[in-house]
Order: structure tokens, then C-alpha cells, then sequence
């Protein structure tokens, strides 16, 4: 009993160090065929700016639909738009923050 | 230009003031303008040379487009970004922030489309697929070798051919507007030159009949009138010899020797001493043998000549004059009316009078002035405003 508890303990606290951006948006797209990078390099393709991207991003997020879609007509037809963020505001700008972090180009050039 | 010919003789300080106030006036607008069409040949040329190379900048953008969107497909692999020998190169978001750059200036005027700074050619471009986010790309080259050298070798050449011709347009503008004052000047000088011709012959026949009478044979009262018109005689003389010294003798050669200056001036003190005596001036001398100058006999007598005839002219009744000679200079103090200080300067200009109550033409110390330039002597005066004036000659 006490080991069970102890697992739960550990495993509630892995979940809770994760971030929002980890908890939320990686597991549904882990399985996609497209994966979550590609869609960071086609909203820079077309927004360009940090903040032109992340406006767009969160936009598309609180309101999908086809027409502001970045993703090719083949793809949108065989997988259709995706459903509406439950996250908040805030979660939804710490999940898209940490999104750039990881994918935008700045540092990365050598 | 013909006043410029007797530049010290015929132009006065302030006249010359004016001249070189518009020469100034004339040089810095000349510059102006010079400057300003050197500055838009400069720009033309920097444009004909950039539109020269704004095809080959083009090719070269688009090459590194293509490998930007190659890096762009495949950055999840390559995180390298594409140079090349031939330009460096900078990509730029569209808040304009610095993505990556190769370039050696930091600072790049997006909103430009070619332009060239520091010897280096800057073309910009805007991407149409914004890759690796990049909405602005900037190539940098080095400018043509030797394009500013010739540039600035033609600005020289035709600068030069432009000032030229600037200068020969200012050269018949200062022709004319010299022209009014040429002519008051040589109104002046005619009206001076016909006036002593005029006055030689009855001069010369007063004083030497004024010198034919026996004073003493005449009574008291004549010989005192006579001895008037002895004085007005001698002052229309002096004023004789100053223009006509004026008009002719400076131009004359020199006859230098070694005068002793001791003799020459109590002679001329007593050719003056019935002025003296008339204004009841008292004269005093310290008059120290054996000093000698080198110079011209009838220049020396007309300098002392002129300054003792100021000391007499403008000194008071009862008035004193005491002259000073020793190595090295000449004294003369008189107990006069005295000048300003600000007024001594033009002192020395022809026609230039402070004090018009006595007669003159404003010539006597223009005439000092030629012959102390002349003999390199120097003339310093100190006076005070009712006190008298001192006039020193150093040498």
C-alpha cells in the first residue's frame, strides 16, 4: 500500500513538473503523420515574426477552421480541422511560448 | 581689374572692408554651389554604378533564396547557414529583428533597396515564401575597385572649370560694382591734380615777393601783415607740396642718403616758426647730435613736416610742442585737442578728417604713412581727448 502510494506520488509529480506546451499538445500529436515541428516551420514559412506567428498560432488554436489553416488541402481533407483548445488564455500563451522556444530558428543557426 | 592696379593708393580701409566682405560673400556662395552640384554628380554616379549592378546583386539573391528554402525543408537535420565567397549576407524577420547574419555592418537600412555605405554595396530584397522566417534578405559586395577615385577625379576636373567660370562671372561683378567708387575716386584725384596746377605760379609769386621785402624798413604794423600773408603763404605751400608729393612724388625714385636728422629739423622748425609764433605756440627741442637715416631727403622733411604742421594745427592758442630726438626715434608731443583712440587707426587714410574747424584735406598723414611703409619706420600714436597727442617714429 505504502509503495502504491508512493508510486502515485512520484507519478503525479513527473506530470506536474511537465509543462503545458508537454502535457497538452505533444501526446495528440505524437501519432500524427505530420509532426508538430513541421507545423512550426509552415507558420513561419507564412507569419515570419515571433509575434506574427504566435498571434496567428493562437488564433487557429481558439478558433480552427479551414480557411485560416496552414496545413495543405490534401491533409486537411484526410484529417479535417482540429478541435477547439480547452486551454485557457494563459495556458494557451505558456503552451505556445514554450513552443517557439523549442522549434524557433534564432539560436539554432550556426 | 583697374582699381585693383592702385589697390593701397586709391581704395580707403573701409572701401576695402567692403570688397573683401564680398569677395567672402561671393567665395562661400561659389562653394555653395560648387558643393552642391559635386554633391548631385556624386549621386548620380553612385546610382548609374548601383543600377549597374543591381541585375548581378539580383542572381546572386535568388541563389541564396534557393539554398535558404533548401535549409528551411531540412532544418530539423542542417542548422548551417548557406555563405558564399562571393557576398556576405543577412536574413531578417518582419519586425526587421537580425535572424542570422554574415554581414560586416550591423546596422542595414531595410526600407532601402540598394545603396552603398563604407565601400560596401547593399542590396535588399523581400522574400515572397518567408523561409527559416525570413522576410528580408540583405547582400553585401564590395564596391567597384577605383569607381570613387574616378569620380572624384572628374568632381576635381570639372569643379575646377566650373569655378573658373564662377570666377570670371565675379570678376566682371566686382567690375561693376566697383565702377561708382572708381568714379568718385578719380573725380577726386582730377579735381586734386587741376587744383595744384593751378596754385604753383601764384604761390611761388607771393613768397618769393614776400621774401624780396625788407621787414625792417616797413613800420610795425605792415610788416605784421606782411608776416600774415607770409604764414597763409607757407600753409598753401605745405598743402602745395602735399598733393602734388601726392599725386607724383610717391611714384618717384628715391634719392637715399645718410641725413643727419638734427640740422634738417631745426631748419624745418624754423621755417614753420612764424605759424608757431602766431598761435603763441611754445617750442621746445632736445635735438641730439649725429643721428643719422637712411633715406630720401624731401621724404624725410615731408614726413617731419607734417606731423609738426598737425601738432601746430591742432593745438590751442598758448599751446606747447616739444620735440624729442634721440637714437632711435623721434618725439613730437603737442599740447592739442587730441583724438580718440578708436579714431586713430584711420587716422592714416587719405581724406579722412576728425576735426573739420581747420583747413585740410585729409592727405598729410596718408602721405606719412606711404613714406614710414616705405623706410619701414614705425609710427605709433597716444593721445588723450584734450590733453595733446604724441606721435613717435622708431627706426
Amino acid at each position: 500500500m505504502v509503495k502504491q502510494l508512493f508510486v502515485l506520488f512520484l507519478l503525479t509529480g513527473v506530470l506536474s513538473a511537465q509543462t503545458i506546451y508537454e502535457k497538452n499538445c505533444l501526446p495528440c500529436h505524437k501519432g500524427m503523420a505530420v509532426k508538430i515541428d513541421k507545423f512550426f516551420y509552415r507558420y513561419l514559412l507564412k507569419y515570419s515574426s515571433e509575434q506574427e506567428v504566435k498571434k496567428a498560432m493562437i488564433a487557429y488554436l481558439q478558433n480552427p477552421n479551414v480557411k485560416d489553416t496552414i496545413l495543405v488541402d490534401g491533409l486537411i481533407n484526410r484529417f479535417g480541422v482540429k478541435k477547439k483548445t480547452t486551454l485557457t488564455p494563459q495556458e494557451l500563451q505558456e503552451a505556445i511560448d514554450s513552443y517557439w522556444q523549442e522549434y524557433n530558428v534564432f539560436d539554432k543557426l550556426k | 581689374m583697374l582699381a585693383l592696379k592702385n589697390w593701397d593708393i586709391n581704395l580707403r580701409w573701409s572701401e576695402k572692408k567692403t570688397l573683401l566682405s564680398f569677395l567672402l560673400l561671393y567665395s562661400f556662395l561659389t562653394l555653395l554651389i560648387l558643393v552642391f552640384v559635386a554633391f548631385l554628380y556624386y549621386g548620380l554616379q553612385r546610382d548609374l554604378m548601383l543600377q549597374s549592378k543591381r541585375e548581378a546583386l539580383s542572381n546572386l539573391t535568388n541563389e541564396q533564396i534557393a539554398k535558404l528554402k533548401n535549409l528551411h525543408i531540412n532544418f530539423a537535420k542542417e542548422q548551417i547557414y548557406p555563405r558564399d565567397d562571393r557576398f556576405n549576407s543577412a536574413i531578417y524577420d518582419s519586425s526587421f529583428k537580425e535572424i542570422f547574419s554574415t554581414l560586416n555592418s550591423k546596422n542595414v537600412n531595410l526600407y532601402e533597396d540598394i545603396y552603398l555605405k563604407e565601400g560596401k554595396i547593399y542590396f535588399i530584397k523581400e522574400l515572397e515564401s518567408y523561409y527559416l522566417g525570413a522576410r528580408y534578405i540583405a547582400i553585401e559586395v564590395n564596391e567597384p575597385p577605383f569607381w570613387s577615385k574616378k569620380v572624384y577625379e572628374e568632381l576635381g576636373l570639372y569643379g575646377a572649370i566650373l569655378f573658373l567660370i564662377l570666377t570670371f562671372i565675379g570678376y566682371f561683378l566686382l567690375n561693376i560694382i566697383l565702377q561708382p567708387m572708381k568714379n568718385a575716386i578719380a573725380l577726386l584725384d582730377r579735381f586734386i591734380k587741376d587744383t595744384t596746377h593751378e596754385l604753383n605760379t601764384p604761390i611761388n609769386a607771393i613768397l618769393s615777393n614776400i621774401e624780396m621785402i625788407e621787414l625792417d624798413a616797413l613800420d610795425e604794423n605792415l610788416a605784421r601783415k606782411i608776416k600774415r600773408i607770409n604764414i597763409g603763404a607757407k600753409t598753401i605751400s605745405h598743402l602745395y607740396e602735399d598733393l602734388t608729393y601726392l599725386i607724383l612724388s610717391h611714384s618717384a625714385l628715391s634719392f637715399d642718403e645718410d641725413v643727419e636728422l638734427k640740422p634738417l629739423i631745426e631748419e624745418r622748425i624754423e621755417y614753420f616758426s612764424l605759424i608757431v609764433e602766431s598761435k603763441k605756440i611754445t617750442l621746445s627741442a632736445e635735438l641730439h647730435k649725429a643721428i643719422f637715416l637712411h633715406i630720401d631727403r624731401k621724404k624725410m622733411t615731408k614726413l617731419f613736416d607734417n606731423i609738426l604742421s598737425n601738432a601746430i594745427k591742432y593745438n590751442k592758442i598758448n599751446g606747447s610742442i616739444h620735440i624729442v630726438l634721440q637714437e632711435g626715434c623721434l618725439e613730437i608731443s603737442d599740447s592739442g585737442k587730441g583724438i580718440e583712440e578708436e579714431k586713430i587707426a584711420h587716422m592714416f587714410e587719405r581724406y579722412t578728417r576728425f576735426d573739420k574747424t581747420v583747413g585740410g584735406f585729409g592727405i598729410g598723414l596718408n602721405i606719412v604713412a606711404f613714406i614710414a611703409k616705405e623706410y619701414h619706420l614705425l609710427i605709433t600714436i597716444h593721445s588723450k581727448i584734450n590733453e595733446g597727442t604724441k606721435v613717435t617714429i622708431s627706426w
